[in-house]
């Protein structure tokens, strides 16, 4: 190993100067908007006080993170896997409970979400995993072993339960099994398997709301009877099931060699989506579903779970192109705007920035996430670049998600937007993500 | 540059799909801005705008109408203050939660309802209930903390000084009915106004509005207010000042309610202006009470019709007061000598068709006079017969019968005079000389209005000359600034000759003097008049009354109809002659001796 530079001479010449100016920049506006959106609560200062402590937390860890090699992390991939379940199992003993999700370490001041550090532990974990295995890509039992790693976390975490935390492991997974080179195919089959688990329990919960309402659909309301009240649903899947072998066997005949391993994947994947689908409607909560289902239509419930998406397109709508200035906001400053420290953030940019500040926003994320590619794209090692792109995608999912939720083209589902939203746990982890980042970034000229 | 101890295409292969990530991310981005894009820049200002509206309140404070006034000042209709509850809607939250209506309940110890009812609603705010007392308002504005979005909220209330009596004239207001809201709307109303109905009320009522005030608030999404911006105290509607003498008023109401079937119209007339001195439709309705929706409810389903203001709505054959018309046209036309008699037998044979007089024992010889004094048929047969319908037609027109008179009143309707091509198209029938010879004394499908009968009773009164007939003088704002006021118009005019005219009066004044109206004989003071009874389909006769006194120099002239009263001269005239007593002060003892 060589060791021409001391750290600080290396930290200057091979940092990537964008990505932190991105950071401090978004910091900077996170600051000014958690000050603005927690002035009508009365005590700004203290909101504030909390979020310049995890900042502070936060910065130590990611020099700490910056200065340490990432590849330790690949030869101690095993403890990090233990110390991440470590985590998500003592939560379930010694957590307190938040709005009924038992997810916290209370230390009386501060409170501390251990999925947000397990989250970065899992991309580590899973990106370890890829790089070892990753000759054996082509195989079943990689994919069996990666989602036997997904799913210890999942559960862990619908334990819990916290629905939304777990929504950001989905398109982590699916972008990392795609760049190690898994075959698109079975990706979709992936993908079919965890709508259906998500869809199934939505379709129930939407039916009962539409039976509630249209009760002039006849055939509607005699599908959702049906549905619910008998085997109905499983002939429906059986009938999916036998289609798509009938199809399979026509193409045969026809001569077209498809090997028969896809429609049995497939097959199973449905099955398997199924079957999900009872823990996943066993976790999921009634406001969640009804939210998700809101979103699908919001004409279901306007005045209950539609207030919300309503009241924040309002607030970014009504910023116009300057907005309505610091703290004059008057979704903000009235209580209109609900969450909006948190999840609707983005909402009092919108108001109180006007579009300038806000497409800046957006702008500054892109920014942060395409140096986040770059890095991967330039790291010495596979397994650098998996990580890299790993933390990329999860950043990314967060601000889509949040900000498409704040604009009316996502359901709500609770996602804070990382960097911005106040909240100690996520602003830790985001540093933390951002220090592995910087400590990639910076080895990536060393050679050994 | 590869990655260390891979192979390069495991390098290159990555490459790949980084590139597609990123494009990917790409697209997401650009969705995003797009998005952003449309809400801010190409919706900005619809958004901008609910959200001023959602944080904007408006408190809607009614401005007191306008006071209505007799012509001696006397107050008809004015304001009293009263308060009532109103909610205003915030956040999730457009109606008032469940416990705050108990609470409500318990106060008021009535059923507050949170009603969706169109009419209850002040745009946004919702009316919770009305007319509570001083202590019920006190009580409720010390919980006012725990009730939220709920405030109290003075009102004006109209009040009439008499409202039965007046009722017609003045006419009521209520709130807007949820089907003529759009219409009204149109017109200018907001929802939540009152509006005027029938009489002074409708036909002024955009100078009674007055305007709306109130403070402008800002409210957080709970509701509670954060701070006031400015506060536009309503304004009163302007006064209006009428033309009715109350007195008069009053004492035609009562003796009209006293008379035989206590239903009826009366109308007197300034002869001189053509200003309506009183005019009474009975029964009437009080109109105190008719806001509220049980009284509307029985008001409406009497059978008596309180609401039919019959003086200018109803309907009814003119009877033997038609002569009035027949006479003049005969005096024109046929150039007949007063002296001339004729005989009457009590009957008038038209080919097969007996046409019989009131008289059934025949007045005897009868001259022009004496005939119209005893209001004598078979004379009016006669005449009828050779005049022809055609001049009766058009005499009765010229009479402005079957118009409008054009009294600012709403819903005045024109009455009917038949013509023979009327009868070909609604009747398939031809016109036959027995319709002429009925026709001749106001039978047949011959249909007036009381006030027509005064309008044409101060036309003859005045000899041809005819004042528009107006109910309101002037209508004045509070700051004295006129905005209104009546000019007299005489542009009409009834051309007959000076032998018609005054052969007409000698007629009239004959018959109160010695004929049918004797009953309204006056001492000191000549009266001219003419009694009818009118054969209805309906019922029983209708008993008229047409008069102006005094004769020599008329001040006033007027209509008295009984509705089903039976003989004019014994039931319609004695009314007249109460009127006239009034009008001119003199004590009804000293009458009789």
């Amino acid at each position: 190993m060589i060791q021409e530079k001391n750290f600080f001479q290396r930290l200057t010449s091979n940092i990537d100067w964008w990505l932190v100016f991105a950071f401090a920049v978004l910091m900077l506006i996170s600051f000014i908007t958690i000050y603005s959106a927690c002035f009508n609560y009365g005590t700004p200062l203290k909101y504030l006080s909390v979020q310049f402590l995890a900042f502070g937390l936060g910065v130590v860890g990611l020099l700490f993170l910056t200065s340490l090699n990432y590849q330790y992390f690949k030869q101690l991939d095993k403890v990090v896997y233990v110390l991440s379940l470590v985590l998500l199992v003592s939560v379930l003993i010694f957590g307190s409970v938040k709005r009924g999700t038992r997810g916290w370490f209370d230390f009386g001041y501060i409170s501390l979400q251990p999925v947000e550090i397990a989250k970065i532990m899992f991309i580590l974990v899973l990106a370890s995993f890829l790089d070892r295995k990753a000759k054996e890509a082509k195989r079943v039992s990689f994919l069996i072993s990666v989602f036997a790693i997904l799913i210890s976390h999942l559960f862990l975490i619908m334990m819990q339960p916290d629905f939304s935390s777990t929504l950001s492991y989905f398109p982590v997974t699916l972008v990392l099994l795609f760049m190690i080179g898994v075959q698109p195919f079975y990706l979709l089959c992936i993908m079919v398997l965890g709508s259906l688990a998500i869809c199934i329990p939505l379709l129930e919960t939407f039916l009962n709301m539409q039976l509630q309402l249209l009760q002039k659909e006849i055939f509607l309301t005699n599908f959702a009877i049906a549905l619910k009240s008998s085997w109905f649903g499983v002939y429906i899947a059986l009938t999916v099931l036998f289609l798509i072998i009938g199809s399979w066997w026509f193409l045969w005949k026809l001569r077209v060699k498809i090997s028969i391993v896809y429609p049995v994947v497939l097959c199973v994947s449905i099955l398997l989506g199924c079957v999900a689908s009872i823990p996943v409607e066993k976790s999921l909560k009634d406001y969640q579903r009804k939210r998700l289902v809101v979103f699908l239509n919001p004409k279901v419930d306007p005045r209950g779970s539609g207030y919300n998406i309503i009241q924040s397109k309002i607030a970014i709508g009504s910023g116009k192109f300057t907005g309505k200035g610091f703290k004059k906001g008057t979704q903000t400053q009235l209580g209109f705007l609900p969450e909006q420290h948190t999840d609707f953030i983005f909402s009092v940019i919108g108001e109180e920035g006007g579009w300038i500040i806000a497409q800046l926003t957006l702008f500054f994320y892109f920014l942060f996430i395409w140096r986040a590619l770059t890095i991967a794209k330039e790291a010495r090692d596979r397994y650098g670049s998996l990580v890299a792109v790993g933390l990329a995608t999860m950043f990314a999912f967060y601000v889509v998600i949040n900000i498409g939720m704040v604009m009316g083209m996502m359901p709500v589902t609770g996602i804070p937007l990382l960097l911005l939203s106040y909240g100690g746990s996520s602003m830790l982890s985001s540093l933390c993500a951002i220090g592995i980042l910087c400590s990639i970034s910076l080895r990536r000229y060393t050679y050994y | 540059m590869v990655w260390q101890r891979e192979e390069k295409f495991a390098y290159e292969a990555f490459l790949e799909k980084h590139k597609i990530i990123l494009v990917f991310f790409i697209l997401l981005f650009a969705c995003l801005s797009i998005r952003l894009f449309y809400l801010q820049i190409i919706k900005g200002n619809s958004y901008r705008k609910i959200s001023e509206q959602q944080r904007m309140h408006s408190t809607h404070e009614r401005a007191p109408r306008g006071i209505i006034y007799s012509a001696d000042n006397a107050v008809l209709a004015e304001n009293e203050f009263t308060y009532i509850i109103l909610f205003y809607p915030f956040g999730q939250h457009q109606t008032p939660s469940n416990k705050n209506i108990e609470e409500l309940n318990k106060i008021l110890g009535r059923d507050v309802k949170p009603t969706i009812d169109k009419r209850r609603r002040y745009g946004r705010v919702v009316k919770l209930a009305d007319n509570l007392t001083i202590e019920e308002m006190f009580k409720i504005q010390e919980k006012k903390m725990s009730l939220e979005g709920i405030s109290v909220v003075k009102e004006p209330r109209r009040i009439y000084y008499s409202p039965e009596a007046t009722s017609h004239i003045t006419g009521y207001t209520n709130e807007m009915n949820t089907y003529e809201v759009e219409e009204l709307l149109e017109q200018g109303y907001k929802i939540g106004d009152y509006v005027g109905r029938g009489g002074i009320e409708q036909s002024y009522d955009k100078y009674l509005q007055g305007k709306e005030g109130g403070w402008q608030i800002e409210v957080n999404a709970r509701g509670e207010q954060v701070k006031a911006f400015k506060y536009v105290s309503p304004e009163i509607g302007a006064n209006v000042y009428s033309t009715i003498d109350l007195k008069l008023q009053q004492t035609t109401y009562d003796a009209l309610k006293n008379s035989a079937t206590g239903r009826g119209a009366v109308v007197v007339l300034d002869i001189k202006t053509g200003a309506v001195k009183a005019l009474v439709s009975c029964p009437g309705f009080d109109a105190n009470k008719v806001g509220t929706n049980k009284d509307f409810g029985n008001y409406s389903r009497d059978k008596q019709l309180p609401f039919f203001n019959r003086t200018t709505q109803s309907f009814y054959p003119p009877g033997s007061i038609f002569k009035v018309v027949t006479f003049a046209a005969a005096v024109e036309l046929l150039n007949i000598n007063p002296k001339e008699t004729i005989n009457c037998t009590g009957s008038f044979e038209l080919g097969d068709r007996h046409y019989s007089c009131w008289y059934k024992q025949g007045h005897g010889k009868v001259n022009l006079i004496s005939a119209t004094a005893q209001s004598c048929g078979v004379y009016f047969y006669q005449l009828g017969l050779e005049l022809g319908v055609r001049n009766l037609e058009k005499y009765a027109k010229k009479f402005y019968l079957g118009q409008k008179t054009g009294i600012d009143l709403p819903n005045e309707k024109k009455g009917f005079v038949p013509s023979p091509e009327w009868k070909k198209l609604k009747m398939k029938m031809s016109w036959f000389q027995g319709d002429t010879v009925i026709l001749a004394i106001g039978q047949g499908a011959l249909w007036v209005t009381p006030l027509q009968m005064a309008y044409m009773m101060s036309a003859v009164a005045n000899k041809g000359i005819c004042h528009k007939p107006y109910i309101v003088d002037k209508v004045v704002e509070v700051n004295g600034n006129e905005l209104y006021k009546h000019v007299l118009e005489s542009n009409e005019y009834i051309n007959l000759s000076d032998k018609t005219w005054s052969l007409l009066h000698q007629a009239l004044l004959e018959t109160v003097e010695h004929g049918t109206g004797r009953r309204s004989k006056l001492p000191g003071i000549k009266v001219a008049g003419k009694t009818g009874t009118a054969q209805n389909p309906q019922g029983k006769d209708h008993a008229w009354f047409i008069s102006y006194a005094p004769a020599d120099n008329p001040e006033i002239a007027m209509a008295i109809i009984i509705e089903n009263g039976g003989g004019g001269g014994l039931n319609a005239v004695p009314i007249g002659r109460k009127i006239y007593e009034t009008y001119f002060n003199i004590d009804p003892e000293k009458g009789d001796q």
